[in-house]
């Protein structure tokens, strides 16, 4: 695939340099340099190839600005990293916003933090930010945002646009799981369009991330996605890894695989409660939180904490399970055996649930590709990619499991995907710990100070929410140069408005909530 | 019996009555912020139960609420809504800042944030602080009992044993 890529691109395009690199190393599989003018005929080269865009990123290098792009594919494995280099004093693109709806939202982001202008972008104001942060915060020095750019950024006022009716759905609602807002224009009853603001926790972690070492970053990775904090987690220690070069012991990539999916049975039961509580049914609430409960004390006893999990160390673990987290885990697997019956009792055979969810929220496998959405809501579209078989890490090569995937794509399948994927680690689970290997849980020389290679790295993990991908330059010290989060919950979040028009207005609750969306990710 | 000579009413008995009732009927609005509201959920669940204290009826709006429960970070984008919704509240209303976030702006303080308000006390007054990241549940529970304790001036459980 990766030749016939790297040919077709040749043919199609004659003056171009292509790359080929290292994947272990970075990552991705080809890298292309381009002129500003050529991104839009090759994101159309890539999108009539059924690629994805994974992320759209900048790099502040100070000589010049850097745009990232990273196409995928879901049916194989090919990565082409697409970069564009921007004159700092007055960076602009064209917009790939036509091409992939995804790129809609990160040209925003960029717009934001970077002051890049996006030619033919529609809508380039305040996303994540607010006119009290008047500075482009990535740039490495402090660039104050002109009074024009701010007019526009500042321009968002659907009221003024047309005199439609405009509801706000948060920052304060019980559905929304946190602060995130949703402006809805209503036509009576229905939804007519949807536009999400963002930032209302946006707790800098990027920045941060430049300003702290490698190993002071750790804590921050749990509290980013605080559901699935292990997964943050190792996809964080598995990337830097990767980076430096460090190996890690057989039995602490197994004892990562059994703590991971355990915080993901976690994180799904938490789906389970609040789904339903959003749509209405409380009960469920709280048999899935005793569930949880009961992991969650056989994850505390190793790792110290409920919650935000900060467990994985370079090379290893931050200490060793002993029996009583084997027996706790044994007796985890057997009780939730016996639970799936009663969640489908209570759940997945309730009329009402069924009637409020079937056919809901439908989302087809095409425009599952442009909003470039991951995880069970990409599964439950019909394409069945799961990151822990397509790009295996940890223990996961030597696992055996399905991946189950779903038919209609509307919310009802996403439901029976979670519950499947349930099911799935717990098998995972039992795998791990029957073939549980002895020996050093972290590596002898364990670095002090991390000091990777000069270079980018583009690595990614499967979260309880699709595909984390994070994105790391390394200019040889020991604090990242850009630490960039290509976060599950955003690109799941972005399609939501495609989803909710011409919907009832408690609809969009049920969509919304299908998503499984946790807002300090999309934040961060 | 001349005016001046009147007994001067007094409610001080009213009050501490009603002071009980409040204390044992704290209303908290559903207001999750970050990490933190997941651990406030868990101790409104089966294991942990606030309804043994009296506050387990969580309202959506703040007009039928007189606790909020700031569990999570508070950007400077949110500050404005937090004190509407805090402003909303009907008197008497109490404040539980949950979490290191919402007391100092916990982990995320560092030179040049340019989004973080360090501290929900500078926004609303604040009465019981519970530190943690996140707390856990029995710590928000303890932080419950401080507060009936502010409310009614008596604590109704014996307190944790000092260990240190
Ligand atoms: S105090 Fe810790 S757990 Fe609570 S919101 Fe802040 S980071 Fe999250």
């Amino acid at each position: 695939m990766v030749n016939k890529i790297k040919a077709e691109l040749q043919a199609a395009f004659a003056d171009l340099t292509i790359a080929e690199e290292s994947y272990p190393q970075c990552g991705y599989h080809l890298s292309v340099d381009l002129k500003a003018k050529d991104i839009v005929n090759i994101a159309s080269f890539f999108d009539e190839r059924s690629f994805y865009l994974a992320v759209e990123l900048g790099v502040d290098y100070k000589e010049y600005l850097e745009l990232v792009y990273i196409f995928s594919i879901h049916s194989s494995l090919c990565k082409v990293k697409v970069t564009l280099k921007l004159d700092p004093s007055q960076p602009a693109a064209p917009t790939l916003s036509k091409i992939y709806d995804c790129a809609y939202w990160y040209e925003r982001e960029i717009h934001e933090f970077y002051g890049v202008r996006f030619d033919g972008h529609p809508d380039l104001t305040y996303l994540f930010l607010h006119d009290g942060i008047d500075f482009y915060p990535l740039r490495k020095e402090k660039i104050p945002v002109s009074e024009k750019d701010k007019q526009e950024l500042n321009s968002y006022s659907p009221a003024q646009r047309d005199d439609s009716l405009f509801i706000n759905m948060g920052p304060q609602h019980p559905s929304t799981h946190g602060v995130l807002r949703v402006v809805l224009k209503m036509d009576g009853e229905y939804i007519e369009d949807a536009y999400p603001v963002l930032g209302y926790l946006h707790r800098m972690q990027e920045k941060m991330a430049e300003n702290r070492t490698y190993y002071q970053f750790l804590p921050n990775t749990g509290r980013m996605d605080y559901l699935g904090a292990m997964s943050f987690n190792l996809g964080y220690v598995t990337a830097v890894e990767r980076l430096a070069g460090i190996d890690v012991p057989a039995r602490a990539h197994y004892v990562r695989v059994i703590a991971t999916e355990l915080n993901r049975i976690c994180s799904h039961l938490l789906w389970i409660g609040a789904y339903l509580a959003d749509l209405g049914g409380l009960s469920p609430f709280l048999y899935a939180f005793d569930d949880r409960e009961n992991i969650q004390d056989v994850l505390e006893a190793v790792t110290g904490s409920r919650l935000t999990y900060c467990y994985f160390r370079f090379g290893g673990l931050y200490n060793d399970v002993d029996d009583a987290f084997i027996a706790g885990t044994k007796a985890v697997i057997a009780r939730m055996r016996g639970r799936f019956a009663l969640y489908e009792k209570l759940v997945g055979g309730n009329l009402i649930f069924i009637n409020r969810t079937r056919g809901i929220g439908v989302i087809e496998k095409e425009r599952a590709r442009k909003y470039a959405v991951s995880g069970p809501v990409l599964r439950g579209a019909g394409i069945g990619v799961d990151l822990r078989k397509k790009e295996p890490y940890a223990a996961y090569p030597e696992m055996d499991f399905e991946v189950p995937t779903g038919k209609n794509g509307d919310a009802l399948d996403m439901y029976h995907i979670r519950i499947k994927e349930m099911e799935t680690s717990l098998n995972i689970i039992e795998q791990a710990i029957a073939r549980l290997p002895d020996g050093p849980f972290i590596v002898e020389k364990a670095p002090k100070k991390l000091k990777p290679r000069k270079g980018d790295l583009y690595h990614v993990v499967e979260t309880p929410r699709g595909e984390l991908g994070i994105y790391i330059v390394s200019d040889e010290s020991d604090k990242p140069y850009r630490m960039k989060w290509r976060v599950p919950s955003f690109s799941n979040l972005m399609i939501f408005p495609e989803l909710a028009k011409g919907n009832l207005l408690s609809d969009a609750v049920a969509i919304l909530g299908s998503l499984d969306l946790v807002i300090p990710e999309i934040d961060r | 019996m001349e005016k001046e000579n009147l007994p001067p009413v007094s409610f001080a008995v009213l009050d501490q009555v009603l002071d009980l009732a409040r204390a044992n009927s704290l209303w908290p609005v559903t207001f999750g912020l970050a990490c933190c509201a997941i651990e406030m959920m868990s101790s409104a669940m089966a294991r942990f139960d606030i309804d043994r204290f009296g506050a387990g009826v969580f309202r959506p709006s703040p007009r039928q609420a007189d606790l909020m429960i700031v569990s999570g970070t508070v950007t400077k984008k949110m500050a404005p809504v937090l004190v509407t919704l805090y402003d909303q509240m009907p008197s008497p209303k109490w404040v539980i800042a949950m979490g290191n976030c919402a007391i100092s702006g916990g982990p995320f303080v560092f030179e040049g944030q340019y989004n973080l308000i360090e501290g929900v006390d500078k926004l609303v007054p604040v009465d019981v602080y519970v530190p943690g990241c996140p707390p856990r549940p029995e710590g928000l529970l303890e932080g419950f009992l401080k507060l009936q304790e502010k409310i009614t001036g008596k604590r109704r459980f014996p307190g944790p044993v000092e260990r240190w």
